[in-house]
């Protein structure tokens, strides 16, 4: 194998697989750094603690792949909570609850949608827009007060699923849905399309708007599913509950290689860039390292994510233009 | 389409304008000009997505209808500094008789509490207060205190060489912090053959607590006591203990007194609160205003009380919560 070789396929891995070349890292430097870290049932605990915020991760993956974005999930979630939380109290349906929480959360996230393809608003300021009116509708229903004695809606976030806890069942299934749409639908290669270059997707013929809508609506079931996930956890509708989570699930798909300027980004990534965040808030824990350190820590994880991202990126970009000049250098010369 | 469109915004905004100019906003809180005299209080409260911030403006709002001189408007400070004191500068230019102030950040409604006193606004502080004011009056419940009435509890009930974990509220705010100091003089320093073996900053919130909690039963097999500055961050550690045999005797400490908490306390789960009751706030928030307005005093500075709460007398505050439609 020639070394031109070997340099292509050292290349190939690192953009491909560098984020899990850093989750195995930080694996084997929390293993060692503390021996709690190992144990099974922490790393179960770790899983859990990650899982709303990687559902919502999920969602902002597909959105930003497509190049929008979802500020107000955190709120969504809330909402839908609540709803859901109440609807169980009332009418004693499980099934009823959960479907009250995708309902609100899809309405919600149609809304965004309608927004940005309608009235042409950047994702940005409609999604902030609809966190303002979200957490204003979760605190008008409930008065600002939380709702307890909650019974057996804690079954969906505290109970167990083919022996793992039901949150991590949740997350999985959601992971395989989201790769599975991104990997071998119609719609995953559009949403790729739109957030590589949305004129060239419009005019390859691909519906934008459409898909963006949609694009909304799953964000929208995946909200709800961690609303319900969320209240059952914490044994509670709390209308105040999950506030920043927009920003960790952010987080958690820009860690794991989801690219801010769209069509670029993995659903497995995504849970390798949420595993990050949750090892990293795990070890700094179980060390006592410092409150305050641990927030400088966190944010200089995501500045060197959105470092790596752009000059990623920006390294893309020559190659490319290297490859394009010598296919014309290369066309030249036979012509 | 777009044409037409614009075209009804324009009318629709000239429209307002025009209704706006032509006619005062009325307002439940206008004034009347006969009959005796009505008072507008202007309620601004720390933030409604705060769970204790909604029960004290909701008291409030409950207890101001008992007055029939009194109109309380309450608004939303959510949670900034900016937010609030514009909400301040717009209360006092809006002439309201009384300005109630739950401060997000005592030093930094401080300038603002202090124009309303020079506007001739009657200004009062509440949860918590802003101290050394000159001309305002405040009503509060004392943070030290809350959580002294726990900690003094604490020292007989926490076993010897006991592992201890701490989850404190927001650092910067005034309760957070004295109700930390006030463990530490009140019981740390005087059992000094307790460990804490972790200590956080979950900002009043459960889920936070919870997801510290689930750490530190991995590295820690042996946990006594749950020490938290508020009910919720306690009530989020427990959840995560209950049901665990190595942690069936674990005790557990908060403040507030939240119908969570006296609902844990009676299942035997929580250990004590101590009461930091809106109601009683609200009631004497509207009684301070009320002598305040009518001349009756001049200045009023107050504390509630801050009782424990434990097995003992939960039932009480058990029926205090089911009163208020809390606990159904």
């Amino acid at each position: 194998m020639t070394t031109n070789k070997i340099n292509k396929i050292w290349t190939e891995i690192k953009s491909k697989y560098s984020i899990f070349l850093v989750l195995a890292v930080l694996f084997i430097i929390c293993s060692l750094a503390n021996e709690n870290f190992l144990s099974y049932t922490n790393l179960t605990n770790i899983s859990r603690q990650i899982s709303v915020v990687t559902i919502l991760a999920f969602g902002q993956t597909i959105l930003i792949i497509c190049g929008m974005l979802d500020l107000s999930s955190g709120s969504v979630l809330a909402l839908a909570g609540v709803l859901s939380v109440s609807t169980y109290i009332n009418t004693g349906s499980l099934l009823l609850a959960f479907i009250v929480a995708i309902i609100a959360s899809v309405i919600c996230n149609i809304l965004n949608g309608l927004m940005v393809t309608k009235f042409k608003t950047p994702p940005f300021i409609a999604t902030l827009a609809m966190m303002t009116m979200a957490r204003g509708a979760a605190l008008l229903y409930t008065n600002g007060q939380n709702i307890y004695q909650i019974g057996d809606y804690i079954k969906f976030g505290q109970g167990s699923t083919f022996g793992l806890p039901t949150p991590i069942v949740f997350m999985l299934v959601i992971l395989a849905i989201t790769w599975y749409i991104l990997k071998h639908t119609i719609f995953g290669r559009s949403v790729y399309a739109i957030g590589g270059n949305e004129e060239a997707a419009n005019a390859s013929g691909i519906s934008v708007d459409s898909i963006k809508m949609k694009a909304y609506i799953i964000n929208g079931v995946f909200v709800g599913i961690a609303g319900v996930i969320f209240m059952s956890r914490v044994n509670g509708g709390m209308p105040n509950g999950a506030v920043g989570f927009e920003f960790h699930a952010l987080t958690a798909a820009v860690i794991g290689g989801t690219s801010f300027t769209g069509g670029i980004g993995s659903a497995v990534g995504t849970l390798a860039g949420a595993f990050i965040v949750g090892f990293l808030d795990n070890i700094m824990v179980l060390t006592r390292v410092n409150s305050y350190l641990q927030q400088i820590i966190r944010g200089a994880i995501i500045a060197l994510a959105v470092i790596y991202d752009i000059w990623a990126k920006s390294k893309r970009t020559k190659r490319k233009l290297r490859s394009v000049e010598a296919d014309s250098k290369e066309t030249a010369k036979n012509n | 389409m777009k044409k037409w469109l614009s075209v009804l915004l324009v009318v629709v905004l000239m429209m307002s304008v025009l209704v706006g100019c032509s006619k005062p906003a009325e307002t439940k809180t206008e004034p009347k000009n006969e009959g005796p005299q009505v008072y507008r209080v202007a309620y601004i409260a720390r933030a409604q997505a705060d769970s204790f911030a909604a029960w004290l403006a909701n008291a409030v709002k409950e207890e101001a209808e008992k007055y029939d001189n009194i109109v309380v408007d309450i608004f939303d400070g959510q949670a900034n500094d900016s937010t609030q004191n514009a909400l301040i500068e717009n209360a006092i230019t809006s002439k309201y008789d009384a300005i109630i102030i739950q401060p997000n950040n005592g030093e930094a409604q401080r300038p603002y509490a202090e124009k309303a006193v020079a506007a001739g606004i009657i200004t009062i502080t509440t949860n918590a207060r802003i101290d050394g004011i000159e001309g305002a009056s405040s009503v509060d419940a004392d943070p030290y205190a809350q959580a002294a009435v726990n900690a003094v509890v604490a020292i007989d009930q926490i076993p010897q060489n006991a592992n201890v974990v701490v989850l404190n509220g927001p650092p910067g705010n005034f309760h957070a912090d004295a109700r930390r100091v006030s463990w530490q003089k009140e019981f740390f320093e005087k059992r000094p053959d307790v460990k804490i073996v972790g200590e956080e900053i979950a900002n009043w919130n459960k889920d936070e607590a919870m997801n510290y909690m689930e750490t530190w039963v991995q590295a820690n097999s042996k946990i006594d006591a749950i020490i938290a500055m508020n009910d919720n961050m306690a009530a989020g550690a427990l959840e995560v203990v209950k049901g665990d045999a190595r942690f069936a005797n674990i005790l557990a400490y908060g403040v507030d007194g939240t119908a969570e908490a006296v609902l844990l306390i009676k299942e035997g789960l929580m250990t004590s609160t101590s009461l930091q009751s809106a109601y009683e706030l609200a009631t004497n928030l509207l009684a301070t205003s009320h002598k305040l307005l009518t001349g009756e005093e001049t200045k009023i500075d107050m504390d509630i009380d801050c009782p424990l709460i434990n097995i003992d007398n939960v039932d009480e505050f058990i029926e205090m919560h089911k009163r208020a439609g809390a606990i159904r």
